[in-house]
């Protein structure tokens, strides 16, 4: 298996699922792929192709809620990300935890830092903010304003 | 000047607590024990237990999961008297993190500060300076 061929599978398996294809260096490949393939996909990545899921990573962007999934297939030093833009008015992306084990807590964070939903995740609790911190208030979207009303945001001086 | 007192001014007793800090201070309070600052000539010892400390060593950004713990090891732990040592910008202002959601407060609005060393990360001799400080303080001779 050589990179060029595995991205040619890649690209026939998912050619309707594929939106864009970004062949950005030798290493490393973006492609943004439909909500709705996106747990195809990413199985055909993991299983078949045996790579390595690193991490998900999510971004609020100006249009759009996105999440970045990484994955690394060594043999071939290639990086591939997953990239899915979900609808801010109800930001909702099918789950990989079953899938794949170490999915299952980076979206845990991402549920509830960013407010994104991942239906059929197996046990969606919070894991790092406080308890005090109100449901329904995300800190990393653009529009996350302070609820908190001691917080002292000067320094003092 | 109490018994108490004197007994801790003789050996005070460090618990060192890092409150979601990036460890740059703690290298820097690691390197005061090491030889070539050696706070041990001030009788300063790390104890492994809060119940053994008589002083509070607080690094760190002060966020809201810590400082429960924090409260709690002040309040319910800690055999007084205790003296509480601010380390490091975080736990002053919380430096590069004030406005951040995690970080609503500084460490002194959260319990009672006794000594500021600021810097970020303090040198070994800053730390030294405070303690010196804060044992003058103590004593009543500053």
């Amino acid at each position: 298996m050589t990179r060029d061929s595995v991205l040619k599978d890649l690209r026939d398996k998912f050619c309707e699922d594929i939106l864009d294809f970004f062949d950005k260096s030798p290493k490393r490949v973006y492609i943004e792929i439909k909500p709705v393939a996106l747990v195809a996909a990413a199985t055909y990545i993991f299983r078949d192709l045996g790579a390595r899921f690193h991490i998900a990573s999510g971004i609020d962007a100006r249009t759009h809620l996105e999440i970045l999934y990484h994955f690394s297939i060594e043999t071939m030093n290639l990086l591939i990300s997953l990239r899915v833009k979900l609808d801010k008015s109800n930001p909702s992306v099918d789950s990989l935890a079953n899938v794949i084990k170490g999915a299952n807590w980076i979206e845990r964070e991402i549920n509830e830092l960013l407010g994104i939903d991942f239906p059929g995740h197996p046990d969606l609790r919070r894991l790092l903010l406080a308890d005090e911190w109100p449901e329904g208030v995300y800190p990393l979207r653009r529009d996350y304003q302070e609820w908190d009303k001691q917080a002292v945001r000067d320094r003092g001086v | 000047m109490s018994v108490t007192l004197k007994a801790l001014l003789k050996s005070p007793w460090v618990f060192h607590l890092a409150t979601g800090s990036c460890n740059n201070c703690d290298i820097e309070i690691l390197d005061c024990l090491t030889p070539r600052f050696d706070i041990e000539r001030f009788g300063m010892k790390l104890a492994g237990s809060i119940r053994h400390a008589d002083v509070l060593l607080v690094t760190g950004s002060c966020n809201r999961k810590s400082m429960v713990r924090v409260k709690n090891i002040y309040e319910e732990q800690v055999p007084k008297p205790c003296v509480v040592v601010a380390v490091g910008e975080c736990s002053m202002s919380r430096g590069m993190f004030v406005h951040s959601y995690n970080c609503p407060r500084p460490l002194d609005k959260y319990i009672p500060v006794d000594v500021y060393i600021p810097g970020c990360p303090p040198k070994p001799e800053a730390i030294i300076a405070g303690v010196v400080k804060l044992i003058g303080k103590l004593k009543g001779t500053l």
